[in-house]
């Protein structure tokens, strides 16, 4: 399988803090790779590298074939971003949040209402699209906070933490979701810090700490390396890779 | 640049979604004029009502409530007497004039015609204002009744239409050149001064709010900030400079919002200029608008907090509110002089001065909006170096 996404040595200093240290790794197209690690290690920092949000200090990344520090506009026409925050306009309908942001894609007035009503009609919110998004609970506006990133018709889609605070119903919703749209063939960047979401979703995962890439593989695989893969859990691997210290 | 609009047009529709916003936006300015309209006197002339029956129906008749009703703030409400009598004993009205039947025939006749004039009390300040406009309009048909009878004695052979023409001719040039001019002189310094109201605290107002609802609209930008909407933004097509012109144009939308709201109120309700002085009046509130919007954007760019924003927003428009002369002149010297100069509200006031009424033109302000302009552009280049996406600083 292709890779779509190559990340080459990225690394990215704040303050003097090293937040990414020369990582490396690729995610193959059609993938769900999951990117775990406690709070600090560097997960967002990275999705916001390779979003062309923020520019590397070193290394480069490689997305669908184009260099996110040297052909951004191109990298943007095919990535969709999820942030972890609600970032959406809660004032407005969620019909005018995602028709602005498929403007802001590129998408014409026509194609962005279009697009909006069907990509409500995936999150379960076409019978709410008129509503002030502030008006939601928050298991809805985490599906709006996705569906924004559905409006660039993205081939690789980039989920910060979906499932925060939301109910059992809204978080298998987006599971769904999600599963769907990489038989759709979209590729998913995922990152959690619920193991048994990163577990059931992804085909791969990589493991951040301390800016550093720790440890990659299918989950079985990292299971693998800690104990039995039949009775061992994520959540076993991931503190066995990352110690159980308590983390800023 | 459609999607730097796309921007501006989404944070004024925010702005107009959000009930509350719109609520203190607009109705507390407009709450604000009402109570300095009513402090300070800011009626543009005298309003009143003449409460009429007409009985006579004829020439003189008419023409005298036609003259009644071109004096600047005079309306006049025809009743049949019964309902004159009923509006009166109801106190509905404090005072009414009644034109007797055979009104137009006695001044025709050169016989002394009468106006009775029916009042509960003193008839109220107003009814004695258009009492005195009323006796000045019958003495004048009095004049011209006996001047066109006067004529027609001496010339008892010339037709009737040729003695009315001269006679119209030569009232028409007494009026032109009255032999007596009355004229008003304005104490204010400056010579296009209007009175304090106009001149000054409208003005005033209007820069004041444009100023705060900006500056404070600056909040808004650390909270998208805070958010991560901006830093969404820059992940779609949006270049960072369509961000950055989105937001000044979103900053100059809320603000004309605004604006609008002041100058229709002012010149709506207090009639203080034509059509002109309204689309230039306009004009220079955009220009007004445009440096407080650079202003919100530097404010934006320096604040962390959504607080920091506001308590720099509030000391900024309060300094320049202060020391920029909207409530009382600067001088000519000294320290607030000198203040005054740092100021946006001493230069965008003095160009609405005289624009507002149609005293004077932007032509004449040119010194002024060039200052108010160059803010802008320098204030623009300014955010533009500082302007922050993200809290870590992109």
């Amino acid at each position: 399988m292709d890779d779509f996404l190559a990340a080459d040595n990225l690394s990215k200093r704040f303050d003097g803090v090293q937040a990414v240290d020369s990582v490396s790794f690729a995610i193959r197209s059609q993938e769900i790779f999951g990117l775990l690690g406690p709070n600090g290690a560097g997960k967002t920092t990275t999705i916001r590298m390779l979003s062309t949000v923020l520019a590397p200090d070193g290394g480069d990344v490689e997305i669908g074939g184009y260099s996110v520090t040297r052909e951004s506009d191109e990298v943007r026409k095919r990535i969709g971003v999820c942030p972890q925050e609600l970032a959406l306009y809660p004032e407005l309908s969620a019909s005018d949040n995602l028709v602005f942001f498929g403007r802001m894609a590129g998408l014409s007035g026509r194609e962005a209402k279009s697009l909006a009503a069907d990509t409500l009609e995936r999150v379960g919110l076409a019978d709410r699209a008129k509503d002030a998004v502030r008006k939601y609970s928050g298991g809805m506006k985490r599906r709006v906070n996705i569906a924004i990133a559905l409006m660039s018709r993205p081939q690789l889609l980039f989920l910060d933490e979906p499932t925060v605070g939301i109910d059992p119903q809204s978080r298998n919703h987006i599971f769904d979701t999600v599963l769907a749209l990489r038989g759709e063939g979209m590729t998913v960047l995922y990152t959690t810090h619920y193991m048994e979401e990163a577990d059931r979703l992804c085909d791969r995962i990589g493991v951040m700490d301390n800016g550093r890439l720790i440890a990659l593989g299918a989950p079985a695989e990292l299971k693998a390396q800690v104990g039995d893969p039949a009775t061992t859990t994520l959540e076993e691997v991931f503190l066995n890779f990352t110690g159980r210290s308590l983390r800023d | 640049m459609s999607r730097a609009f796309l921007v501006a047009l989404i944070g004024v529709k925010r702005f107009i979604a959000d009930r509350g916003d719109l609520a203190f936006g607009i109705a507390l300015p407009i709450a604000l004029f009402a109570l300095m309209t009513g402090v300070f006197g800011g009626e543009a002339s005298f309003n009143g009502t003449a409460h009429v029956a007409d009985l006579d129906g004829g020439r003189a008749a008419s023409e005298l409530l036609e003259r009644l009703e071109r004096v600047d703030g005079v309306s006049v409400r025809r009743y049949a007497k019964p309902d004159l009598d009923d509006a009166l004993d109801r106190s509905a009205i404090l005072n009414g004039f009644v034109l007797p039947a055979g009104f137009t025939a006695s001044l025709d006749a050169g016989i002394p015609a009468e106006v009775r004039i029916l009042r509960r009390g003193n008839g109220g300040d107003a009814a004695q204002i258009i009492t005195a406009i009323l006796q000045g309009i019958a003495a004048d048909l009095a004049s011209e009744s006996r001047i066109r009878n006067g004529v027609a004695a001496l010339a008892p052979d010339a037709p009737p239409q040729r003695v009315d023409a001269a006679v119209q001719r030569l009232i028409t040039d007494a009026r032109a050149n009255p032999p007596v001019r009355v004229e008003t002189q304005s104490l204010s310094e400056d010579p296009d001064d209007g009175d304090d109201f106009f001149s000054r605290l409208l003005p005033g107002m209007i820069v004041m709010f444009l100023l705060f609802s900006i500056t404070l609209g600056a909040q808004t930008i650390v909270e998208e900030r805070r958010n991560g909407t901006l830093e969404r933004l820059l992940s779609t097509r949006l270049r960072p400079w369509e961000l950055f012109a989105g937001k000044f144009l979103e900053g100059v939308g809320r603000g004309m919002l605004q604006a609008l709201v002041f100058l229709g109120l002012a010149f709506v309700v207090l009639r203080v200029g034509g059509p002109l002085a309204f689309v230039q009046s306009a004009a220079l509130a955009a220009i007004v608008a445009a440096s407080a919007s650079a202003l919100a954007l530097i404010i934006a760019a320096v604040a962390r907090t959504q607080d920091q924003a506001s308590w720099i927003a509030v000391f900024i428009t309060m300094f320049m509110t202060v020391f920029g002369g909207t409530f009382f002149p600067v001088g000519d010297s000294g320290a607030l002089n000198i203040l005054s100069r740092f100021t946006l509200n001493k230069y965008a006031i003095d160009a609405f001065d005289g624009v507002i009424s149609g005293a004077a033109t932007l032509a004449d302000r040119w010194a002024e909006i060039a200052v108010v302009g160059g803010a802008a552009i320098a204030g623009l280049a300014a955010a533009r170096l500082i302007f922050r996406v993200s809290s870590e600083g992109k």
